[in-house]
């Protein structure tokens, strides 16, 4: 009930924030900028990428994931509504759990929009579309992912600006894991970090075309122990 | 309503609030008076559910705060020293949302009411963060009023805002204790004077007397004070003669009269009468000084830094 009830509240301030639109409206920009090249290429050079917006996706939301969590924990600290929202009768999972299915609504939302470019692309060429599909899928889960970890960076600060660059960081840490191993010479720890990773677990197999059930696990276990911990922070709360 | 049993909160070493007991019965309105830092905050925070107690605990309707928190949280309206604010909520919206966290399914008609009461209504479409100060003020008391809690917990709602809308919020505040219970800390005692039924004063977490502010200016009055105005005499000669009465403990001139101090529980007014007539003089005025809550306070709270040898 509780989670129900914060969740509509995250919704309607995203839909009721200039900065949410900007956000939204630069996704949306980009990509469509990026899908527009591709078209022009796929009318010479190869066949258009059906993964193409969620692989660029992929990348980008390591600066946008940031910008849409950042508020959702600083901003009731500062404002002092936390402890409005510690001394009503919900419980912190509620509140955790209503704020990212918020943020992963909201983004959601942004995504089914980027959907208009693979009609246009189904629209010009045969594509295929279960191709684009798993890779939907699989950014969609990433995103998840990437929320949570912006929402437990969020609710150690109460500053939105500290909370962001954090998770950035962290992000593009994760996100470079897929590198290691251009850095670690043993194989068999290069390819443990690189399952770690965030690329690790998308460019090869969602975006190839590929759904499995490791990949699925993985996205779904960084948002569960990323949920898990921001819950004990924010009870952490009633200590200080 | 609210029985508090050995509330205690400890800070590392330091004791916010030491061993507090009291309780507050319904309908009436309790005053939570002290200095800063004396623990008054702490003391709600615990109530309400915010931060656990260290130690003892309390009940709220029945509902032990810490076993039954979910349940105490529900009874409770709160409205915490800095006015928790969304800012871009419309002033509607906000209310509707902790009334629904609260456990009301469809606000609508308990926010309108709400708005109303605390006259803020006309705003209702109003974003937040156009609120003034005063405004802002009144928005934290609706939130905690709107789910019609039996218990309502008030850290000092009237500070900073305008001498009118302090007087508006002491009225709302002594309305409020017809229907619920309220507990409402401040800082300023001709407040808590005019509006509660009881004040408690706490000062380092300790509560240091308890009462009805006029039982308590009874109790703790360390002696009666006259103003004493003589015809006919010098200064000195009138000051002479009344340090002479019996009982007497100090005169101290004031304006074109006397402040005498009286030893508790002497009633001077006759022989003063008697000597003035005697001496020739006449006497032009006499009347008691009753001795604020604010003498009360500082008395008790210098006292009690002095018992600690600060
Ligand atoms: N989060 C905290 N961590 C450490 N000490 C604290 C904390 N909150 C309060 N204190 C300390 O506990 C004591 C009581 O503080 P409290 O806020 O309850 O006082 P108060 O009576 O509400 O004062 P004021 O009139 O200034 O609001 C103070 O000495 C304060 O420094
Ligand atoms: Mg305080």
């Amino acid at each position: 009930m509780g989670t129900w009830i914060v969740l509509r509240r995250e919704l309607s301030q995203y839909f009721t924030s200039l900065f949410a639109y900007v956000i939204a409206f630069a996704i949306l920009l980009l990509t469509g900028i990026l899908f527009n090249r591709e078209l022009t290429v796929s009318m010479t050079v190869r066949p258009a990428n059906p993964a193409l917006v969620p692989s660029v996706l992929s990348f980008m939301l390591i600066f946008f994931a940031p910008l849409l969590t950042m508020r959702l924990f600083a901003e009731e600290k500062r404002e002092g509504t936390l402890e409005l929202l510690l001394t009503a009768p919900v419980q912190e999972s509620g509140i955790v759990f209503g704020k990212f299915l918020g943020a992963w609504s909201y983004y959601t939302i942004v995504l089914l929009l980027t959907f208009t470019y693979q009609f246009i692309l189904a629209s010009i060429t045969p594509t295929d579309i279960g191709h684009a599909f798993s890779a939907y899928i699989g950014i969609w889960l990433y995103g998840g992912a990437m929320l949570a970890i912006g929402i437990f960076f969020s609710a150690l600060t109460e500053n939105q600006i500290v909370a962001s660059f954090l998770s950035m960081i962290t992000l593009l840490i994760l996100w470079l894991g897929d590198q290691a191993g251009l850095l670690i010479a043993n194989i068999e720890v290069a390819r443990f970090v690189r399952n770690l990773s965030l690329q690790g677990n998308f460019s090869t197999s969602f975006a190839a075309g590929l759904v499995r059930g490791e990949d699925i696990a993985f996205f779904a276990g960084v948002i569960i122990v990323m949920l898990y911990v921001t819950i004990h922070v924010v009870e952490s709360n009633r200590w200080r | 309503m609210i029985e508090a049993e050995g509330l205690t909160k400890r800070y590392g070493k330091l004791v916010a609030v030491d061993h507090v007991s009291f309780s507050v019965q319904p309908g009436e309105i309790v005053g939570l008076l002290g200095p800063n830092g004396a623990g008054k905050t702490t003391t709600m925070r615990m109530l309400t559910g915010f931060m656990p107690p260290s130690e003892g605990t309390a009940r709220v309707v029945g509902h032990d705060i810490i076993e039954d928190s979910m349940a105490a949280r529900r009874a409770i309206g709160y409205m915490p020293e800095r006015i928790p604010i969304y800012p871009d909520m419309t002033v509607r919206g906000y209310i509707a949302f902790w009334a629904r966290l609260r456990g009301i399914r469809r606000p609508a008609g308990h926010v309108e009411a709400v708005l109303k009461r605390v006259d803020l209504y006309d705003r209702r479409d109003t974003l937040i963060r156009q609120l003034s100060k005063g405004m802002r003020q009144r928005l934290g008391l609706a939130q905690a009023l709107v789910h019609e809690p039996e218990v309502v917990i008030l850290d000092e709602p009237t500070i900073g805002i305008d001498p009118q809308q302090v007087i508006e919020v002491r009225e709302s505040v002594r309305e409020l204790g017809r229907k619920h219970a309220v507990l409402f800390s401040t800082h300023i005692l001709t407040e808590a004077e005019q509006v509660c039924d009881r004040v408690l004063i706490i000062n380092k977490g300790h509560i240091v007397a308890e009462g009805d502010p006029g039982e308590l200016r009874q109790q703790l009055e360390p002696g009666t004070q006259l103003y004493v105005v003589i015809g006919g005499a010098s200064a000195d000669q009138a000051a002479a003669l009344l340090s002479a009465i019996p009982g007497v403990i100090s005169v101290e001139v004031q304006g074109e009269g006397f402040n005498v101090s009286t030893q508790a529980g002497t009633d001077i007014r006759g022989a003063v009468f008697a000597q003035v007539s005697a001496a020739g003089y006449s006497l032009l005025e006499i009347r008691a000084v009753a001795s604020t809550l604010e003498d009360i306070f500082l008395n008790l709270v210098s006292r009690d830094s002095q018992a600690e040898g600060v």
